[in-house]
Parts: structure tokens; sequence; C-alpha cells
């Protein structure tokens, strides 16, 4: 069973992504891209998720919490430096949630 | 060299990277189903949109019931850079059918983008440059649904005390970091970052797309003011 709402959001996430990956192979090939949307491409995709990121991970239910008692956010620091150093998601993945489960176990115990 | 022979160099030379897009899947397929969606709504994303980080970024929103043009907005702008690589591999696809471009474009990824990258980079005049493409989109298609599919089937059995819908946003985190190796850009996501907390009570989601307007434009004004200096 597929509520309605998630179908139109099957079909805006489909448009979107057949609009920014598709789109490009209709334009004509002598197009460039201008300067000021070029840096809006640079800009544009790390604001977007930096803007997504940063609410998931500092709201424990709708209460903002940046201390030691809200898991999250830590687990998203420790997450991006493991990135930052190791280049690989598949440690960033395990040790984001490695470190997310530990400090929810000491704050549980 | 026949088409056949460079579709299947293409999905070999995929496989070293297929356990990161095997893991990214599984997240993806678990995030989806513990944040509320049913595992046919899941699969259903999954198998028409393929959008990977699109889909994982209107999780939250969807969450929260956000209105559809905000959900596309949001992909469209975390997909900005697939219309990059759209343009810089537009010239080998430019002599096929419209349909061919549109559905090989559709299967770009940023795994598969690299690799193709890398192999005009050795060989610039690489003979079969489309079909090694298609080897390699097939390749990501295939890693990146079937376990997309393990994962949302498999996460109705974990308990969502887990809390593995982080995962998820950890792997946005991943796909943050290496964009922001530039001042400008570090600047215009922090500010996009506070911004969108401090204007999360507003309605429909509003914080996001203001978080992400007053990060661009501090972007720009930070490198204007590194350019000046």
């Amino acid at each position: 069973m597929i509520e309605p709402y998630v179908w139109w959001v099957i079909l805006a996430i489909t448009a979107a992504t057949l609009v920014t990956r598709s789109g490009p192979h209709l334009l004509g090939a002598k197009l460039r891209i201008p300067p000021s949307f070029d840096a809006a491409l640079r800009f544009a995709p790390a604001c977007a998720l930096a803007a997504i990121i940063a609410p998931d991970l500092v709201f424990t239910g709708e209460i903002l919490n940046l201390t030691w008692e809200n898991p999250k956010w830590i687990a998203g620091v420790v997450a991006a430096v493991i990135f930052a150093t190791s280049r690989s998601m598949i440690a960033t993945i395990i040790g984001g949630m490695a470190a997310f489960w530990i400090l929810k176990a000491w704050l549980a115990g | 060299m026949s088409p056949r022979t460079a579709f299947r160099q293409g999905v070999r030379e995929l496989m070293p990277a297929a356990p990161g897009v095997f893991a990214w899947g599984l997240v993806t397929g678990v995030a989806m189903v513990k944040s509320g969606l049913s595992v046919p709504e899941a699969i259903a994303l999954s198998l028409i949109a393929y959008a990977g980080s699109a889909q994982l970024a209107a999780l939250p929103l969807m969450a929260t019931f956000a209105p559809i043009w905000l959900i596309f907005v949001t992909a469209v702008i975390v997909n900005l850079r697939f219309v990059v690589y759209g343009v810089m591999m537009r010239s080998h696809l430019a002599a096929l059918s419209i349909s061919k471009r549109i559905g090989l474009g559709f299967l770009v990824g940023d795994i598969m983008f690299a690799r193709f990258s890398a192999l005009l980079e050795r060989e610039p005049h690489y003979p079969q440059p489309v079909a090694y493409y298609f080897g390699g989109a097939c390749s990501n298609w295939m890693w990146w649904q079937v376990s997309s599919i393990i994962g949302i089937v498999g996460a109705t059995g974990i308990p969502l005390s887990w809390g593995l819908e982080l995962a998820g946003t950890l792997t946005l985190v991943a796909l943050l970091v290496p964009l922001c190796r530039q001042w400008p850009v570090l600047a215009g996501a922090t500010v996009a970052a506070v911004t969108s907390v401090i204007a999360h009570d507003l309605p429909l989601r509003l914080g996001l797309p203001l978080g992400i307007l007053v990060g661009v434009i501090t972007a720009f004004l930070v490198e204007r003011q590194r350019g000046v200096a």
C-alpha cells in the first residue's frame, strides 16, 4: 500500500533526478555554464546538505540539545572526522554509529 | 574493441567501489523504513527515483509532511552536482538518440562518474566510452538496488531504539565533508547549518531553503572577499 503523499514524493524526486542527470544531455553541444551559475553549482549542494543534516543531529524531539546527553551530534562530529581522515564511507558509518551507541549505553548505564 | 568487451571492463572497474555502494544502499534502505515509509513505499522510491543522496535528504522532510514543491527543490539542489557531471560527459553521449541520452544520463552516479573520468584521463581516445559507461552504470544500479532492498526488508526486524536512521544522516555527512575543502564552501555550509537550526520552527520546513539561501550568499561574499584580498 502506497499513500498518495508518498507517490507525489516519488514523482517529485524522480523529476528532480531527471532534470539534473538527464537534462544536461539534452542541451545544445555548444552551451557552456555561465560563471554565476557555476558558483551556485559549487556552493548550493554543500549548503543544502549542511542545512538538512544540522537539525537532524541537534534536535532531540523538538528540543535543541547540544549537550553530552544528545549522542547524535557527537556521532556526526565523529563521522566527519573519520571521513576527513580516511575517505571511507564504510568506516564513517560504522565509526559514527559506534560512537552513537557507546554514548547512548554510557548515558543509560 | 567490441562494445561487449568495453561493457565488461566498465563492470569490472566498478567492482573495487562495490562495497561502498553496497553499504550506502543498505543504510539508505534501512533509513527509509525507519523514517516511516512502508516496505512497498520504500521499494518503489528506490526503484523509480534511484536517487541516493536526494532520497536521504527527502526523508526528514517527508516525516513532517513537508510540501511537495519543497521536496522537489531540495532534491534538485542536492542533485546539482549531477549537472556538472552531465555537462562534462555530454560530448561522449551526444551522438546517441534522445531516449538513450535520457536513459544513460539518468543512470549516472558519483562513483561511476569518477571511474569514467579516470578512464578518459588515462585513455582520452578510448574506443567504446558509451559501452564502458553503460557497464559501470548497470553494475552500480544493481549493487545499489540489491543492497537497498536488503536494507528495506531487513529493517522491519531491527528495533527502532537502535537509532539506525542516524546512519542515513551520517552518510550525508560523508558526502558533505569533501565538498568543504575550500573556505567559501565551508563558511557557506556552516552558516546554512546554523540558519536552518535557528529557523527550525518556521512552518513548511522553510528553515531549509532559508538556510540554503543564506549559506550560498555567505559563500559568495567570502569568495569575493578573498578574491579582493
